[in-house]
């Protein structure tokens, strides 16, 4: 039996492979309530990993516990669990109605009726409830699916990409809705690839890059590993080998490559360098023509995390 | 409703309203127009053949039309109709499920794995079982008229129905094991029961088809079997409950590993 304290999820050195392919790379994390991010580009490996915490991937090596107990080949763990899968499809012939209680139905609820009308309530669906999901937009069929997983108003609820596909209106309601139910003791796990997207709702965040956690812990302690990181800086300029002779000297600049009539100018610190450049460009009369990052792609910053 | 009331309020899944739950879904992916047409042509075919038959034209011995209707009770339905029935409906449900990914939405709840199969393998035999019975009323009332006086159309509706259930658990358990349930289950109906089951007498001991007619022996005095002799009855029952059980076993346990299709991250 599951113990009522137990902490919802844990991994403990978890890997998993399709195949020759390595999904999930020793992962050892905790979840507790309250909501934590998921982050990481896309094939990074996190809708595996929150396929093995509802159990329905094995791990190859390693251990899942949700509450105490591996989910695997064991159905009663989702009296207590919610989840919500990446992939849009629904049963496109029956109403949102219909699936909700469906669910309700399939986790053993004694008032079906009652608690899909509730569910689908919360998401603000109860007017169009009715209706065939074929017709629902990317945005309601997310609602629909939530709904569907916190029918029996779960412990802990996994949600794969929860933002997909949704208005900025429709996003600051679901985040609203999440926040209710941490407030309420729930453990939420939700992946996305947009540190914007969830750094204002998750109190906590895992990133992960190519199947390896690369960085945990709170969206501050995040944001300034992403941005406290060596950047590249591309300059072009009238005189690109008098700059770069120039920068080559400044103390917060690593390194200066010429490509034609441009630079790419490694730095540890782009505020400074900013300002620094204006004035190195001044000395030595040259003009510059323009000054952009080249790495403030999310791929960049994840694959510092991972080089770090 | 608050979280404690609504907790409270969960229980152990009902047998039937989940069965219901798993029928619904499976109806809802039954009734793709693919199926549909499909399940229409391989219902016609054998009546088609019947009217062909009777009208040839002219006065047609009893012995004749026995002969014709125990040739296609033997082959076309119990051989061809029925296992591609129980193909369609075993097959459509969990593979479009699997395919799409909402076969999650069965299995992220507390309904036990086996009850799953369980329910879907009902529904298939049962639906197999309704339309190979009209086939088999229908073309016995074509060939010998309203009158059964040997018993043999009341003794084939029974064995294919015991059959249905068979070929329905086969092919509901072929969904969840391969990607390719509907290709390889037409494989299986052509090659095994068509043609490898009928030349070599020793398969005949592994052919669903085999045991239908064995089970429609056993209730007419009309010889059914082939004349090298069928399957023993006391082999037919306890292998059709191992396809059964097996069935339901393996399918649970091919449901804690799902096929998911790899999307996204």
């Amino acid at each position: 039996m599951s113990s009522a304290g137990a902490v919802p999820l844990v991994f403990e050195g978890v890997s998993h492979w399709y195949g020759e392919v390595m999904a999930v790379n020793d992962v050892s994390a905790v979840v507790e309530p309250g909501i934590t991010g998921l982050l990481g580009p896309n094939g990074a490996g996190k809708s595996t990993l929150l396929q093995l915490a509802a159990g329905v991937q094995i791990p190859s090596s390693g251990s899942v516990k949700v509450f105490g107990e591996s989910p695997v080949g064991r159905p009663s763990v989702f009296a207590r669990l919610g989840f919500v899968p990446e992939r849009e499809a629904l049963p496109t012939t029956l109403s949102a109605r219909v699936f909700v209680e469906a669910r309700a139905m399939l986790l053993g609820m004694h008032d079906v009726r009652g608690a899909a009308a509730a569910a689908l309530a919360a998401v603000e669906l109860d007017d169009v409830a009715d209706r065939q999901v074929e017709g629902f937009s990317k945005g309601m069929r997310q609602r629909v699916k939530l709904a569907a997983a916190m029918v029996h108003a779960p412990d802990m609820l996994l949600l794969d990409e929860p933002f997909n596909g949704l208005d900025p209106r429709q996003r600051a309601h679901m985040m609203r809705l999440l926040e209710v139910r941490a407030a309420a003791g729930t453990a939420i796990l939700l992946s996305s690839h947009l540190l914007e997207e969830i750094e204002g709702v998750a109190s906590r965040m895992l990133v992960m890059v190519a199947g390896r956690l690369a960085a945990s812990g709170d969206h501050r302690t995040l944001r300034r590993l992403m941005t406290d990181r060596p950047h590249t800086v591309r300059v072009r300029a009238s005189d690109p080998r008098a700059l770069a002779s120039a920068l080559v000297a400044l103390p917060d600049v690593i390194g200066v490559e010429v490509q034609g009539t441009q630079l790419l100018v490694r730095t540890s610190d782009q505020a400074l360098f900013a300002r620094q450049l204006v004035r190195a460009a001044q000395a030595c009369n040259v003009t510059l023509h323009a000054v952009q990052p080249a790495d403030e792609s999310l791929e960049h910053v994840f694959a510092y995390l991972v080089n770090r | 409703m608050s979280d404690a009331v609504r907790r409270a309020s969960m229980g152990a899944p009902s047998w039937f309203g989940t069965a219901r739950v798993l029928w619904r879904l499976a109806w809802a992916r039954t009734r793709s127009p693919g199926v549909i047409v499909a399940l229409a042509a391989v219902l016609a075919l054998p009546v088609i053949f019947a009217l062909a038959f009777v009208s040839a034209g002219g006065d047609i011995a009893a012995d004749d039309a026995m002969h014709f209707l125990l040739q296609r009770y033997g082959s076309l339905v119990s051989g061809l109709a029925t296992p591609i029935i129980a193909l369609l409906l075993g097959t459509s449900a969990f593979s479009a499920e699997s395919e799409d990914g909402t076969l999650l939405y069965l299995l992220t709840s507390t309904t036990p794995r086996w009850w799953i199969v369980t329910a879907r393998v009902l529904f298939a035999g049962t639906v197999t079982a309704l339309l190979s019975s009209v086939i088999v009323l229908a073309t016995g009332w074509i060939v010998l008229g309203p009158v059964d006086s040997d018993g043999v159309v009341r003794a084939f509706t029974v064995a294919i129905c015991v059959g249905s259930a068979v070929y329905a658990a086969l092919f509901t358990l072929l969904a969840l094991g391969t990607r390719r349930a509907l290709m390889v289950g037409l494989l299986y109906v052509i090659v095994w029961e068509g043609a490898l089951s009928s030349t070599f007498a020793a398969l005949r001991y592994l052919s669903v088809r085999q045991w239908i007619a064995t089970v429609a022996g056993s209730l007419t005095d009309t010889t059914v079997a082939p004349a090298d002799g069928g399957v023993p009855l006391g082999f037919v029952f306890p292998a059709a409950l191992i396809v059964l059980v097996a069935t339901v076993v393996t399918g649970a346990r091919l449901l804690d590993r799902p096929r998911l299709s790899r999307v996204g991250g």
